[in-house]
């Protein structure tokens, strides 16, 4: 462990432990080091632990050992039986999840609006106009007045991603955003993740749609098995990989999609 | 069959139905304020953490479902005032058992529909930052109340029409004054013809409305 050097992390997770029930183990001992601006995609086998580690990150999960340190504060930490964390940190993390998770009986405004009023105390009036710039760049300003229902997929998790924005996130977390979408709707979703990243939008996602990962990504870990594998560029790890578990998996992936 | 119709018999003697109507609607308000209510801090019992609060809560609501309500009914007038020596007006007792009964199904409906909200809603809501208690009051209880609004109306009607029960026990309900007129004008057929002509009156645009309520909800989602 490289204490020293924690200063220049914006994320840094170490020796994460996390399983669910006794018997079953996701993560095992999972080291990750985050640099600001990086945008890292996750990728490798579904019960691999790569959705886990986000939801760990965002703090929606009890952990059985290690820390997680955002900016240099550790806000994630366990004494083995109870996992604290806390939220001060917590709140400067956005996440967006793969079912939109908008909530239904609020119009769009108000979703976006919710939490910087309740939680900022910001004021209606300013939320709403910081709201209506988000819609505006996100192409959706005519939907401000609608509900969640009347939306397509790829609006709802733009909206979503707004949602997120709203809170003014130093990183954001996104968690196969866009496997719940119809084929013809994932571009729309890409293309606001795409615009975030390059305005220097700090990033963690895990994705199956290789393609999009190797645009976006300026790092790419490939985990299994509740460990990181690899962990390089993007052109490593997806292009030539060095571990023969990462190759495997990455030529099965593509010769499925091509 | 010799026996000739005669509803003018019953018609020119509408009063005791009338009144007995109006028992009957109070008898139903009543209990659905206590069941909406009462119902609804059940349901937060049930749901609790805590096995103290909430091991009776749900012996409360299984012994309501699990007997038959004209038991309950008959039970509470004849045990209640012998076992604990207290002794109310009758409306009172029948308001008080019909409330007991739906506060256990209506807390059911509560819990239902709490339940019914996504997981990834409160997800979601954790990774915006909200407070547990924001969570339960912008995100879960928004959604279950709405949720549970045709199932309350259902067992409200249900209770309206339940509450016909208490005439075996002497309150002077819309069924109690119809047994009676039967008897006193030998018209049983049109008393009880129109008897529940009254019930189905009100019963039936309810239930038409949680229907259209219902049909509204499935368009929405």
């Amino acid at each position: 462990m490289t204490a020293a050097a924690d200063t220049s992390a914006l994320l840094r997770i170490n020796d994460l432990h996390k399983g669910y029930g006794p018997n079953i183990r996701v993560l095992r001992g999972l080291d990750i080091e985050m640099k600001p601006g990086e945008r890292v995609v996750v990728i490798g086998p579904s019960g691999g632990g790569k959705s886990t580690l986000l939801r760990v990150v965002m703090g929606l999960e009890q952990i059985q050992q290690g820390t997680v340190t955002f900016a240099g504060r550790p806000y994630i930490s366990t004494d083995g039986r109870r996992t604290a964390i806390d939220p001060a940190v917590r709140r400067q993390i956005g996440m967006v999840f793969q079912h939109y998770t908008l909530f239904p009986h609020l119009s769009i405004m108000e979703n976006l609006i919710l939490a910087p009023r309740k939680v900022n105390g910001e004021a209606r009036g300013a939320a709403r106009d910081r709201g209506t710039k988000i819609l505006e760049r996100f192409g959706l300003a005519e939907k401000a007045d609608a509900f969640p229902s009347q939306l397509s997929g790829g609006q709802k998790q733009r909206v979503a991603i707004a949602r997120a924005l709203m809170l003014d996130p130093k990183l954001m977390l996104f968690d196969e955003v866009t496997s719940a979408l119809d084929p013809e709707l994932v571009a729309e979703v890409e293309a606001v993740i795409l615009q975030l990243a390059a305005q220097g939008m700090p990033m963690m996602m895990v994705t199956h749609d290789m393609w999009f990962a190797r645009n976006v990504a300026s790092r790419v870990i490939f985990c299994a098995g509740g460990v990181v594998v690899e962990d390089g560029p993007p052109e490593q790890v997806l292009g030539n990989p060095r571990e023969a578990r990462t190759r495997e998996f990455i030529e099965r992936v593509f010769h499925i999609k091509a | 069959m010799d026996y000739t119709l005669d509803i003018g018999a019953v018609t020119r003697n509408m009063g005791p139905l009338w009144e007995g109507l109006a028992i009957t609607l109070q008898l139903t308000l009543a209990a659905n304020a206590i069941g909406i209510t009462a119902g609804f801090g059940l349901a937060l019992l049930v749901l609790s953490r805590f096995a103290l609060l909430r091991l009776p809560a749900m012996l409360f609501v299984e012994f309501f479902r699990c007997t038959p309500a004209i038991v309950q009914i008959v039970w509470f007038f004849y045990c209640v005032p012998m076992l604990f020596n207290v002794f109310l007006d009758p409306v009172v007792m029948g308001i008080l058992a019909l409330g007991l009964n739906l506060t256990a199904f209506n807390a059911e409906a509560y819990r239902a529909s709490i339940q019914a909200v996504p997981r990834e809603h409160l997800d979601a809501g954790i990774a915006l930052g909200l407070s547990p208690a924001q969570r339960v009051l912008n995100i879960v209880l928004p959604q279950a109340l709405r949720a549970s609004v045709p199932v309350l109306l259902t067992n409200g009607i249900g209770t309206f029409q339940q509450s016909a029960l208490v005439a075996i026990v002497g309150v002077a309900d819309l069924m109690y004054q119809g047994k009676t007129l039967a008897t006193q004008t030998y018209r049983p057929i049109e008393t009880f013809t129109i008897v529940a002509l009254f019930y189905l009156a009100i019963s039936f645009p309810v239930s038409q409305f949680v229907g259209w309520m219902e049909r509204r909800r499935g368009v929405v989602r």
